[in-house]
């Protein structure tokens, strides 16, 4: 196959990946970008996510405080789950059930302790992720089918990219003179502005299709119970580290403040973004947040009646592989430094939306007369060589 | 024949946006999600069907049966169903730990699933032993912070009929 032609035949290749489900592709790239921001935009909607200070030197509360407070408004709330978003300008959140089994998520001011709200039944930030994560499908025994339908699309990205490169010949020079010729016509336009978006998110699409890919991976691991976790069992206290009580009573526990300082002297620099309290006599506290990696968690497991450390996990504890595959979600979502890593996700994930649809607008201006063309010279050489073996066979 | 080509320039119009029926599995599931959500928020109660009270020792509690229908097979860890439970609200500070099983445990040490959650809604998951018959009975064993150790029984039809159904089922089939 002579050069030319082969080019010809990945840009083919390019043009008919994402053609024949556009339109899905379209709607999983909007709706990941706007569960990017998703968090954000529930706090521009509703006042009681919004972490607001009486005033500009009001102190945050301690952990201690903030479950006194909710002890207080709430008698008969049992919090078991409690928040604490890395950025300050979110409200915490507790998990909590009540008596009639029912539970709730409340939204609690950090620096007040008032419960502000729940998290309404029409939650836009889990449903924008569910949406965008599995089309909605419900997970029934072992992973959606939805999940398998939206993460399958990683592979036809990646070869998207790949191809589009190959094609785009010399794209490196597209950086250093950057064209985007507006008055020449659409499909000109929507050429330009198809490999200009494309060169510049490179990095972006590869980190997509990537995550997106892993995210595949996962469910067939999953799915036939194949484990690369080097995690252990869960960490249970054991029965004779639990103070034997003389009244009949549970012995006291220690605090969430006291649990944290404790882990911070095995963890330093563990900056704690969410308390798991213990479910059963035997479940230790466990308090995750982050040292100085921003993709991944580390945990402490403390002793609630003594305030040791009975357990941590830490980025040491993971293998390599480990490393690379818990990293992959927080790279996909954006969601690991702050709202400005959040916004540049928002800005490349519209930029890849619209990678979409300027790919549409191409073929559907050129594509279809570039397939035709192949197809009528591949007849023309078939006839030719048809006509060849007839003449030498003569 | 100018039906059918009409037909297929349609086809040739439209194949490509096909992909937008896709949107129709999202809106079919839309339903289903909400009422996931609102089961999510404990509306479903302590479990999807009541067992009733119990009497342990000292101490009542309410239990449920978390789902109703066939076990789940959790692979090398075999069928599992999983109970809930709440304490009195007298009792609940004076009770440790309490576990489930079926059949009578040997030791406190084998009692079976631990209970964990909180004190209105805890949640423990038994294994169904390969032996099990549905004249078998469900054991509850509650520990106090007094060190005292007390059990119930419940009946397997009483606990959970869909259970007892599937284990007529399956064990008939063998």
């Amino acid at each position: 196959m002579s050069k030319k032609s082969r080019s010809r035949l990945w840009f083919l290749v390019h043009s008919w990946l994402a053609l024949p489900i556009w339109f899905f592709v379209f709607l999983v790239c909007i709706t990941g970008t706007l569960a990017t921001v998703s968090q954000e935009i529930v706090w521009l909607f509703d006042p009681a996510v919004r972490a607001n200070a009486p005033d500009d030197d009001a102190p945050r509360l301690g952990y201690d405080q903030v479950l006194a407070a909710v002890a207080q408004q709430q008698p008969q709330a049992a919090v078991h789950m409690l928040s604490a978003p890395s950025e300050s300008h979110f409200a915490l959140l507790a998990r909590v059930t009540y008596p009639d089994s029912s539970s709730a998520a409340l939204y609690v001011n950090p620096y007040t302790g008032v419960i502000q709200g729940k998290v309404p039944l029409f939650d836009f930030r889990q449903f924008t992720r569910a949406l965008h994560g599995w089309w909605l499908v419900p997970f029934t025994h072992g992973f959606s089918w939805g999940w398998y339908l939206v993460s399958l699309l990683g592979l036809p990205m990646l070869a998207s990219l790949v191809t589009g490169l190959v094609v785009y010949k010399r794209f490196w020079r597209g950086f250093l003179k950057p064209t985007l010729r507006l008055r020449q016509g659409a499909r000109i336009f929507w050429g330009d502005a198809h490999r200009l978006m494309g060169i510049w998110s490179i990095w972006f699409i590869a980190v997509i299709a990537i995550t997106g890919t892993w995210f595949l991976i996962q469910a067939v691991l999953y799915d036939n119970a194949i484990s690369i976790s080097s995690e252990g069992v869960p960490t249970i206290i054991q029965r004779d580290s639990i103070p034997l009580s003389a009244d009949g009573k549970a012995p006291p526990r220690i605090g969430l403040d006291a649990a944290v300082l404790s882990a911070q002297q095995r963890i330093p620099g563990l900056e704690p973004t969410f308390f798991r309290l213990p479910s059963s006599a035997y479940d230790p506290l466990h308090i995750f947040g982050k040292a100085w990696y921003p993709l991944m968690f580390e945990s402490a497991q403390v002793n609630p009646y003594d305030g040791s450390v009975a357990s941590t996990r830490l980025l040491g504890d993971r293998s390599g592989l480990e490393f690379v595959t818990e990293s992959m979600r927080p790279l996909h979502t954006g969601d690991f430094g702050g709202v400005w890593v959040k916004l540049i996700w928002f800005v490349f994930g519209l930029i890849l939306s619209m990678m979409v649809l300027s790919g549409l607008m191409i073929w559907s201006k050129r594509t279809l007369i570039a397939t035709a063309k192949q197809l009528k010279q591949q007849k023309a050489r078939e006839r030719i060589n048809v006509a060849a073996t007839a003449e030498t066979s003569q | 024949m100018s039906g059918n080509s009409k037909l297929r320039r349609q086809w040739l119009r439209w194949r490509f946006h096909l992909s937008a029926l896709l949107v129709l599995i999202p809106l079919g599931f839309m339903p289903q999600y909400f009422h996931e959500a609102k089961l999510d928020r404990g509306l479903r109660g302590l479990g999807e069907r009541e067992i009733g009270n119990l009497q342990v020792g000292p101490w009542t509690a309410r239990m449920a049966e978390w789902e109703v229908g066939e076990p789940e097979d959790e692979g090398r860890a075999g069928f599992v169903k999983a109970f809930t439970l709440a304490f009195c609200d007298s009792c609940s500070p004076q009770v440790k730990a309490a576990y489930l099983r079926i059949g009578q445990p040997r030791s406190l040490r084998a009692a079976g699933g631990l209970f964990a959650g909180t004190p209105h809604q805890q949640f423990a998951e038994v294994t169904i032993p390969a032996r099990v018959t549905p004249a078998d009975q469900l054991w509850l064993t509650v520990e106090g912070w007094d060190g005292a150790v007390h059990q119930a029984q419940i009946p397997l039809d009483q606990a959970s009929p869909s259970l007892v159904a599937w284990l007529e089922k399956t064990r008939s089939n063998r």
